[in-house]
């Protein structure tokens, strides 16, 4: 069976992406509008953004009379379960630099990062987080001239 | 055009001075490990060496300043081949085809491409500077706002040729990028799209937002793999295989020369630079060749195209800097800088009574080329050892310095929020098809092109005829049309041959 032949399957994951996106396009140009009509404010601005919620409607109807892929590479759900702990594991990391200090945070996050990946040897688990922190927060308390929060370091 | 006197005073200076030539290896190691340091970029590298060449005379000063330059210009092509972080916003272009190449097994290759191109873009931009260094500068004199604004809209329409799974997705991206790039204030005064948040008054930080968008969205991506090349056997390290890419650049001179061409001019124009000369030669050199599909999926001539632009783009910001004294970019006022620290003034003046000192620095910069090609293979076969480390740890730490670099830039967690954001959205639009590539450039550009499109509006008074009294963005938009035009016949010729040769008969 080849792709023309293939029955429609819409794609309605990339379709709720591409609106997302659109109605923050959308909301983008409101505010700016809001903020002045004059040219000097509006000049590249709402062209490129008349244009890009054009193409909205473009992709949109790609998304909705796409026709399933037999050839398309298949994800197990394990598969996006692991990036998706990847993605949520540096959110947390990025939202506890501040809290927890740049050195818990970063030899937490190494150690997720691992679990994440696969690693099971306790040596790994155990040495590779904090002797990577300690490089990184020396290191990076040499090269840069700002002041970072630390805990323990 | 060539002073001979001068020039012979310069070549007595550098023989008779050992001084001149012993930082320059420190120089190019120093640039090349700050340059791969993602986030740690090539002005931040010579600010960090400044202090220390206080204590030295001026012409080592500036030897030792422009081996950093030198060495940085190629080191952050090293982490985009390898990994698709640009090392420097130079290197955006680099990882077009650089990273595909290394996924492929190609990273021998594609560094010693790399490496190769930077090396002849730098002889050759240093070649110019030599001959031409004072009609660059008076063209450089010429150019204003239209102008500008025109470059601005060839790199846009270059955002064309970055591709997508369909055209509309580029595009939707490029204008997603642009919109991107005018957030915070306008040159005008007027505040759009901040949401309320101080630090995007002045914008979205543009490198975290660049390394989230190409690089950390790929180390997603790449979760549930082993090791950035799946194949044991393809990721071996071989000098003989980065010294057959290397060969790769001789035989595409045209790429080679074409790049060099865009890099000196567009890195002469203060405020341009080598971040737009690696995006602009890579869209010329796809939009002219034969086969611009092969870009993006692995073809050496995107690296050549990119590198030979980003390093030659030094020769046209040191020709600004040198006849007119007028920094093109945070490289070139450091280097200013030295020169005030050794109570020396840059510019017309320092050209006409010091012409054999800036020869010098010209022909030794010849000189750290060439020892860069040694020195670059070396750093590069050590380098090249990341493709052996297993994902699971190179994922994690690779995050971990971006982030540390991404808060070096903003020096507040501004940084390594806009990383997250960015590498949430680069990865969410590879995985539907979105070129992300084309969201860096809009972004690159939009700021750029909103700023000089108001100036030249304001110029004009709102009449858009007024163009017209500048001859050279004219010309550089008429040169544009040409070559789209070119291009869009032979994409016409290729579809229409393959339609004949699919049908029957």
């Amino acid at each position: 069976m080849d792709r023309a032949q293939a029955r429609r399957q819409p794609a309605w994951a990339e379709l709720a992406f591409v609106t997302v996106l659109a109605a923050g396009v959308l909301a983008y140009l409101t505010e700016a509008r809001g903020v002045s009509l004059g040219a000097q404010n509006l000049l590249l601005l709402q062209p490129t953004a008349l244009l890009v919620l054009g193409l909205w409607a473009v992709v949109a109807v790609g998304c909705l009379t796409r026709r399933a892929d037999p050839d398309a590479p298949r994800e197990t759900a394990g598969d996006i379960l692991r990036v998706l702990a990847m993605v949520a594991a540096f959110g947390l990391f990025i939202a506890g630099l501040e809290r927890v200090g740049y050195d818990v945070a970063i030899c937490v996050f190494v150690l997720a990062g691992l679990l994440i990946g696969g690693e099971r040897h306790p040596a790994a688990l155990l040495l590779f987080p904090p002797v990577f922190t300690l490089a990184v927060i020396l290191g990076f308390r040499l090269l840069i001239p700002y002041p970072f929060p630390t805990s323990l370091l | 055009m060539i002073d001979t006197v001068a020039f012979g005073g310069a070549v007595a200076m550098l023989a008779g001075s050992l001084d001149a030539w012993i930082w320059v290896i420190p120089g190019l190691l120093i640039g090349l490990v700050f340059g791969a340091l993602p986030g740690i970029s090539v002005s931040m590298a010579m600010a960090l060496v400044l202090p220390a060449t206080l204590y030295m005379d001026f012409l080592p000063a500036i030897i030792f300043l422009t081996s950093v330059y030198t060495g940085a210009g190629f080191g952050g092509s090293i982490p985009a081949v390898l990994i698709n972080i640009p090392g420097t916003s130079s290197a955006v272009a680099t990882t077009f085809d650089g990273y595909p190449m290394a996924r492929q097994g190609r990273h021998n290759e594609a560094l010693g491409a790399a490496l190769f191109a930077s090396c002849i873009g730098v002889l050759i931009s240093y070649l110019i500077l030599l001959m031409l260094v004072q009609p660059i500068a008076e063209v450089v004199l010429r150019i204003g706002p239209f102008e500008m604004a025109a470059i601005g809209i060839w790199g846009m329409v270059l955002l064309g040729s970055i591709g997508g799974s369909t055209v509309a997705k580029g595009l939707f991206a490029a204008g997603l990028g642009i919109l991107l790039g005018t957030v915070g204030m306008n040159t005008a005064g007027y505040m759009r799209g901040d949401m309320g948040i101080p630090w995007l008054l002045d914008g979205v930080p543009t490198i975290p937002a660049m390394v989230g968008l190409l690089a950390a969205s790929q180390l997603f991506a790449l979760v549930n793999a082993k090791f950035i090349v799946e194949s044991k056997e393809a990721r071996r390290i071989s000098l003989r295989r980065i010294l057959a890419g290397g060969a790769m650049v001789l035989r595409h001179p045209v790429t080679l020369l074409r790049g060099a061409g865009i890099g000196v001019f567009v890195g002469a124009v203060p405020g341009i630079g080598s971040s737009i000369a690696n995006l602009l030669s890579y869209g010329e050199t796809k939009r002219s060749a034969a086969d611009p599909e092969n870009f993006g999926k692995g073809e050496v001539r995107g690296v050549i195209a990119a590198e030979s632009a980003n390093s030659s783009s030094e020769g046209g910001s040191m020709a600004t800097m040198l006849a007119l004294g007028i920094p093109g970019g945070g490289a070139t006022a450091i280097l200013l800088a030295a020169f005030a620290m050794h109570n020396i003034v840059g510019g017309p003046r320092f050209m006409e009574q010091s012409r054999d000192v800036v020869y010098a620095i010209i022909l030794s910069n010849f000189a750290q080329a060439a020892v860069l090609v040694v020195v670059g293979t070396i750093f590069v076969y050590g380098a090249s050892t990341i493709v052996r480390l297993p994902l699971r740890f190179l994922i994690p730490s690779v995050l971990v310095v971006s982030t540390m670099g991404a808060f070096a830039i903003e020096g507040s967690i501004a940084g390594p929020i806009t990383l997250f954001a960015f590498a949430v959205l680069g990865w969410l639009l590879s995985r539907y098809g979105f070129p992300v590539a084309a969201v860096v450039v809009g972004l690159l550009l939009g700021r750029l092109i909103e700023t000089e499109m108001l100036r030249a509006w304001q110029l004009a008074g709102g009449d858009p005829w007024y163009v017209l009294n500048y001859p050279w963005a004219m010309a550089i938009v008429a040169l544009m049309v040409v070559s789209l035009s070119f291009s869009l016949r032979r994409d016409f010729r290729r579809r229409r041959a393959l339609r004949s040769a699919a049908s029957p008969g």
